[in-house]
């Protein structure tokens, strides 16, 4: 009995195979989240919500460009599911996504800040970087998750008449870079507060700021309009949407999101500011 | 192991540590004392690399914290004061978490749980949900996550409280176990845990080490005092308390609660060295009471706190 006991005790046991790995961290750490969504009713409920919605912007809403629904239109499109065209118009998932991504992604560090396990998370053997991505990487695979749930709605309308593929993958991989972009930005919000509600605001606010700032060119001066059209969440979309993938489109969601991910970073190495 | 010197720490205007300097060897469970707001929990947060200090050093085996944190952290269990877990994860996900982060190889994680539960005696409750977990279970579960990875250095702020009698006794049974080839730093409220768990005692005050050593030593130190406790049977307490204030040396004698029925319980405070104990015997056989208990006490660390840690 004494030896067990001694046997239990000895910082030999597991100390000295301690094996720490980056990617096996982040991964952890991103399953962590996903596990978080999937546990609770919250990643069933945002599910659910955003289908129905998605499908009544496919199915029900009126398309101002084929003037009437779906059916009237007659014509097998996505175009309800990725919004119509233009600077200044807006709808379809990427406004949706507006709204949905920030309640995704506001938990992520606030609520670690607001219970206090941040404390135990950043005296683990983790790098901040470490955290921020796998926090990230949990939230974008759920983005993914939310997306991949409307594809029976785009084999619906591929059964109903001919489908232009291209045009549909290039909307989904456009829908997928917007959505991780929100998340980034969603994530980086929820590292600025302890409170989630000010995470979604302060976060939705960004997402719908950087999606629609095209759209309100008309009150700006004539310097700043490229630069600024450039920003454009929903530009850089449509161009994806169209079907043609464009590097600099991509490029511009990865720095986009690069420099989210270490606005965050350092957000959370802001405790080591004061000294 | 640990060296911390000149350690300083600001918050704003407030000044928490105003130069902590200790030492802390291999296999010493210390006990880190002070009254609330002291700093305690600012030298903790410090050891483990949760915040940087103002100024001064921490060194782990030759190693600053702040340049090797990485490394450190991976050889240190800590838990925070209240106990922060992920309340709607199941205990063994969680621990499963812990381990896998903590960098516990993947085949030995299963037996790293199980032992890390059973030192807890939370192994039956793996399966259930934290948040629905009884304090005293969470706090366990915090001790648990603290011992996965089987740190060498344990850091536990306040581990025993909110715990019933019985889990205390278990808990201070377990980290005098984990004791025995570990470092431990414990803070705590608690001064008979102190007494009954550590090997040496830290006190902090103000943002200073205001005493530092093992129980006799800081009796030594600083206790002008000792003090007998006498149970009398068939006297009334505070005639017996006249009495015995009489007796040469007695600088105080107080009548303290008694936990029997009819049975008077005295304390008696004199300089060192004066041998009071014959004296009360002989007192007792001239007045014919019977003396129940005649017993020396120990250490009065809850005098020495309040000596040392009164407000000025």
């Amino acid at each position: 009995m004494a030896e067990t006991m001694n046997r239990d005790v000895s910082p030999s046991a597991a100390g000295s195979s301690l094996t720490i790995k980056p990617a096996r961290n982040v991964w952890a750490l991103a399953k962590r989240e996903l596990g978080f969504y999937f546990n609770s009713p919250i990643a069933y409920i945002v599910i659910t919500l955003f289908l129905v919605v998605a499908g009544a912007m496919l199915f029900v809403f009126e398309m101002p460009e084929a003037g009437g629904d779906f059916f009237a239109a007659n014509e097998a499109n996505l175009r309800g599911l990725f919004g119509p065209t233009g600077p200044e118009a807006f709808g379809g998932i990427p406004l949706l996504f507006v709204f949905l991504v920030p309640a995704v992604t506001m938990r992520l560090i606030a609520e670690e800040k607001r219970t206090g396990t941040i404390e135990l998370l950043v005296t683990w053997p983790v790098s901040d970087a470490q955290i921020v991505l796998g926090k990230y990487l949990g939230a974008v695979l759920f983005v993914g998750i939310m997306l991949l749930a409307t594809l029976p709605l785009a084999l619906t309308v591929g059964g109903l008449g001919k489908l232009d593929v291209g045009v549909a993958i290039g909307g989904y991989l456009g829908l997928f870079l917007l959505g991780a972009a929100y998340a980034g930005l969603g994530l980086m919000t929820s590292a600025w507060t302890k409170n989630q509600i000010v995470a979604y605001l302060v976060g939705a606010l960004l997402c719908g700021f950087f999606y629609f700032v095209d759209g309100m060119l008309g009150l700006l001066w004539d310097g700043g309009r490229d630069f600024i059209a450039g920003m454009s969440f929903k530009a850089h979309f449509q161009n994806i949407a169209r079907g043609v993938v464009d590097f600099r489109d991509i490029l511009f969601y990865g720095s986009f999101i690069a420099i989210a991910l270490v606005v965050t970073t350092l957000s959370l190495q802001a405790r080591n500011w004061k000294k | 192991m640990i060296e911390v010197s000149g350690l300083t720490k600001s918050y704003d205007d407030f000044q928490a540590l105003k130069g902590v300097s200790f030492k802390v060897n291999r296999g010493e469970i210390i006990g880190f004392l002070g009254p609330n707001g002291a700093g305690k929990t600012t030298t903790m947060k410090i050891l483990t690399c949760y915040m940087p200090q103002t100024s001064g050093t921490v060194n782990v085996d030759g190693k600053d914290v702040n340049a090797d944190a990485l490394a450190i952290r991976s050889r240190m269990g800590y838990l925070p004061e209240s106990t922060p877990l992920y309340t709607d994860m199941l205990v063994y996900d969680y621990l499963h978490h812990v381990a896998t982060v903590r960098g516990v190889r993947k085949d030995k994680i299963r037996e790293r749980i199980k032992v890390a539960c059973e030192m807890c005696g939370i192994l039956d409750r793996v399966g259930q949900e934290i948040g629905t977990l009884s304090k005293g279970y969470k706090q366990r579960v915090g001790l648990a996550q603290a011992l996965i990875h089987d740190p060498d250095i344990l850091i536990l702020d306040e581990p025993t409280s909110g715990l019933d009698p019985n889990q205390i006794v278990e808990i201070r049974n377990l980290i005098k176990r984990l004791g025995e080839n570990r470092t431990i730093i414990l803070s705590t409220h608690n001064l008979p845990e102190v007494m009954a768990t550590c090997t040496r005692i830290l006190i902090i005050h103000q943002g200073r080490i205001v005493a530092d050593g093992t129980a006799a030593q800081l009796e030594e130190q600083e206790a002008e005092n000792e003090r007998l406790r006498v149970l009398l049977r068939g006297v009334e307490p505070e005639v017996a308390r006249l009495e015995l204030q009489t007796l040469p040396g007695v600088r105080r004698a107080e009548v303290v609660m008694s936990t029997e029925p009819g049975v008077a319980a005295i304390e008696l405070e004199a300089p060192r060295g004066a041998e009071l104990r014959s004296a009360t015997f002989n007192k007792a056989v001239e007045k014919g009471w019977e003396l129940l208990e005649l017993a020396r006490l120990q250490l009065d660390l809850e005098g020495l706190f309040r000596k040392l840690t009164r407000e000025v």
